[in-house]
């Protein structure tokens, strides 16, 4: 009896995106030669690092039952700022510390306007979307920032670096790398995870998430953890922005437009819903890999980019199915759960 | 013995309206204090004052002798007040643990200690007697087992008081009996409880006393066994309700709905028959499958075998359109979600089943359908100010008015209707059974599915009774009696 009990309570625990993600991830491995090679995979989980750590923020947006659409307006004003620092011949350990800061700062700024203002998430964060993006286009004068690499910029090659290469055989396919750049998101995403699920971020996230109302009754202060969880959201997308500006060793002002719905895709592919109160941050860093995934198969398939976005459109699709498919499963399980539960002591 | 709780002179006064008029109630430690009255009586607004949600106009409130001076949620919660929603406050995607810990979590070095939650949570759950284990994601719960998480959550923050606001609206029957354990449970342990409910039945199984308000007035208190339940229903009422149910029995006409053999997921083999001025009751435990046998006739869901004949016609599968202009109507146990736009007018409401009729070629009539809502809001007694009032401002029993105008306008002779009063107070119960009892009259067939005994035994002509997906029996209403009704409700489970 007890096991019949604990099973659904495991099943409901797995972030739905793993199934579409092992489903994507083992065609690919399977019908693309050249995908499943430790070469391939340390690329693409490198070219990943962005998204990942936007995919994240966008989920405890949305578990909150906000969203977060500035994040990529943040990527390239913080990246932009950063680079413009630098180019007028500041340090690297001033300039990076500083875009971090900047996204915080808007964080707030969304937060606030959220919070305090009354304005609705979609709306204000649209707008601070647009303000950054400007901002980023005004600064860079809509060119592509460089800086001179110095012993002040000493920083930017060392985050660029390898922290590992293990040659494994013959050519870069056979050749596992790991980039400096790979260990602080994997950090970082590890610090929200744990923020989340041993602090009472989480539980607050998807109480305000479920039902604002439930969260103020039960002495939960609301508007100051919204106002925290926007702040945690543009961090990690300044931190988006650095990794952006370190790989390309330069800043394109629009280097993050449409970074946030390709974000949105990822988190919801993870089983965050848009109205909130569910979700999960490992399904959103599935969600994340699924995308690029796709984008790694088909790009040594040789498929012009183009088409990306229509298989991407295409399995978000099969992963709502899916996703709905297992939602369904564990509410008929919860049925189970609560007939049994009224029945008293005998099983317990 | 002291008093725990205590309203004084308790006034509330809203731009326009007074809520409540100087209210005098009080509470004694592990009683029971069932609170009455219609809706807009003033019973929430009480509540939400205790709570801390709304400030008095003027009076006071006292907590074991001592004055609240300035109250709030937090204040309320820290002196040891809990309210029980109606809509459950828990958080779907959190354990049972997480969610009674919400907002005072247990911590060790800043951080959250769930295994100490967990531990706690299940010593609370068994004090209670109910047996899931506390990491259980509460979205896996149903309704009832969610409820007692509710109540574990009050006393894990050491509630003196709980108010339970219409608790047993959507629990089985089974749940009800282990709600009303557990509330045995807290009266023991001196727990003293407010209580708001529609059930008036209820007040005599659970009470120790009963206050009613009306019109924001305090009509009276007294001690259950003081009281009869004509002078409950006529305090709430403000008037002798002679009669509660006024439908009499006439010669059956036709059939006007046969169901035969209807079988789908949930339920099997069905068959009923609804004659002519006839109201047929379907009785049975929730989830005997009733519900979903009637959206399947009515065509929302689908159904595998057998079928469905309306006024002598046979009803394709899956056709609501095609069911309704047949003259069949469903109207539905959640008004608020599935029968009506809130966001919409009266008028709108009323119209949007014979939009085609009313405005021929699709164009609009704006008098065409001024004069028939008219009619319909005289003749139906709805009351309101203006036919543009927005649905969401009505009291449930207006609402039901309307949904009931809807298919009348649209010319439906064969009403199903799941739990017709559901969440209604009693006073406009009477004029939705008036109402049910004058379309039969005029020659319609009502198929009334209700969880309410004394609403089926008191308006049915027949009552079938479905247990288990499967229909176990047919009773004349005539002789009937609650034990035979629920012998067979129980009888297939």
């Amino acid at each position: 009896m007890s096991k019949e009990k604990r099973f659904p309570a495991a099943l409901a625990r797995i972030p739905e995106a793993t199934w579409i993600f092992l489903i994507v991830f083992i065609i690919a491995s399977v019908l693309v030669p050249n995908f499943f090679s430790i070469g391939n995979l340390s690329t693409m989980l490198l070219q990943a690092c962005t998204l990942t750590l936007l995919s994240v923020a966008m989920a405890l947006t949305l578990m909150m039952g906000s969203i977060d659409l500035s994040m990529g307006g943040v990527v390239s004003m913080s990246g932009v700022i950063m680079a413009y620092m630098m180019n007028a011949g500041l340090s690297a350990w001033i300039a990076l510390p500083a875009g971090l800061l900047l996204g915080l700062v808007f964080g707030l700024f969304n937060g606030v306007l959220v919070t305090k203002l009354k304005i609705p998430p979609f709306i204000a964060t649209f707008g601070s979307m647009g303000i950054a993006q400007s901002i980023a286009n005004t600064i860079s004068e809509e060119r592509t920032v460089t800086w001179v690499a110095s012993e002040k910029t000493s920083l930017i090659s060392f985050l660029g670096s390898k922290a590992l290469v293990v040659e494994a055989g013959e050519g870069a396919s056979n050749t596992l790398t790991i980039s400096n750049l790979l260990i602080i998101t994997v950090i970082a995403v590890a610090i929200v995870w744990f923020l989340f699920s041993r602090t009472t971020l989480g539980s607050n996230i998807y109480a305000l998430g479920a039902n604002q109302e439930t969260a103020r009754l039960s002495g939960i202060n609301v508007t100051r953890w919204r106002i925290i969880v926007f702040m945690i959201s543009g961090l990690l997308a300044a931190l988006g922005g650095i990794v952006v500006m370190v790989r390309s060793n330069s800043v394109q002002p629009t280097i993050g437009a449409n970074m946030e719905f390709q974000a949105c895709v990822a988190a919801v592919l993870g089983g965050n819903i848009m109205t909130g109160g569910r979700g999960s941050v490992p399904g959103a860093v599935l969600g994340a890999l699924t995308l690029y995934t796709i984008r790694s198969a088909m790009s040594l398939l040789g498929i012009d980019t183009s088409w990306v976005q229509v298989a991407i459109g295409v399995v978000l699709v099969i992963g709502m199915i899916i996703n709905n498919y297992v939602t369904q499963r564990e509410s008929q399980r919860a049925a189970v759960i609560s007939r049994s539960a009224g029945k008293g002591g005998a099983e317990a | 013995m002291e008093k725990l709780l205590e309203f004084r002179h308790i006034t509330k006064v809203f731009p326009g309206v007074t809520a409540l008029d100087d209210i005098n109630i009080d509470l004694y430690p592990g009683e029971v204090h069932i609170i009455v009255g219609e809706n807009g009586a003033g019973k929430s607004t009480l509540m939400k004052i205790l709570s801390g949600a709304y400030e008095a106009t003027s009076g006071e409130l006292y907590m074991e002798g001592k004055l609240i001076a300035k109250n709030s949620p937090q204040v309320s919660a820290s002196l040891g007040i809990s309210m029980i929603y109606q809509e459950l406050n828990l958080v779907p995607e959190l354990s049972i643990a997480s969610n009674i810990f919400l907002g005072h979590e247990l911590r060790r070095g800043g951080f959250v200690n769930k295994a100490a939650q967990e531990k706690r949570a299940n010593e609370l759950l068994k004090e209670i007697g109910v047996y899931v284990n506390a990491g259980t994601l509460v979205k896996q719960l149903g309704v009832g087992t969610q409820q007692m998480v509710e109540i574990a959550k009050a006393l894990s923050r050491q509630a003196k008081v709980i108010v339970f606001d219409e608790p047993t609206s959507s629990l089985t029957d089974s749940e009800i009996t282990e709600l009303f354990h557990i509330i045995r449970l807290l009266k023991e342990r001196n727990v003293g409880m407010f209580y708001i409910s529609h059930r008036l039945e209820e007040l005599f199984q659970i009470g120790d006393r009963v206050s009613v308000l009306r019109d924001g007035k305090h009509i009276l208190t007294d001690t259950i066994d003081h009281m009869t339940m004509d002078d409950v229903i006529e305090g709430i009422a403000g008037r002798k309700i002679e009669n509660l149910f006024p439908h009499v029995r006439k010669p059956a006409g036709d059939p006007m709905l046969e169901i035969r053999h209807l079988t789908g997921s949930k339920f099997s083999d069905v068959s009923m028959t609804v004659r002519a001025g006839e109201i047929v009751g379907v009785s049975g435990l929730v989830g005997a499958g009733r519900t979903e046998t009637a959206r399947a006739a009515f065509g929302i869901d689908k159904y595998e075998s057998g079928e469905v004949v309306v006024c002598g016609r046979k009803l394709p599968k899956r056709s609501p359109s095609r069911a309704n202009r047949l003259g069949m109507c469903l109207l539905p146990e959640d008004r608020k979600t599935e029968g009506l736009a809130l966001e919409l007018s009266i008028r709108e409401n009323i119209v949007v089943s014979s939009l085609k009729a009313l405005n021929p070629r699709g164009i609009v009539r704006a008098k065409n359908e001024a004069t028939e809502v008219g009619k319909s809001i005289n003749s139906l007694e709805i009351a309101t100010s203006s036919m543009e009032k927005l649905v969401r401002f009505l009291s449930g029993g207006t609402q039901q008015k309307v949904v009931i105008a809807k298919w009348l306008l649209s010319n439906s002779r064969v009403f199903i209707f799941d739990e017709p009063t559901r969440g209604i107070d009693v006073g406009a119960k009477s004029s939705i059974y008036q109402l049910m009892d004058e379309l039969v009259a005029g020659g319609a067939a009502i198929l009334m599915i209700s969880s309410d005994m004394t609403e089926i035994l008191g308006m049915s002509d027949r009552i079938y009774v479905m247990s288990g997906g499967k229909l176990v029996g047919e009773l004349d209403s005539e002789g009937a009696t609650q034990n035979e009704i629920l012998k067979l409700a129980f009888s297939n489970v």
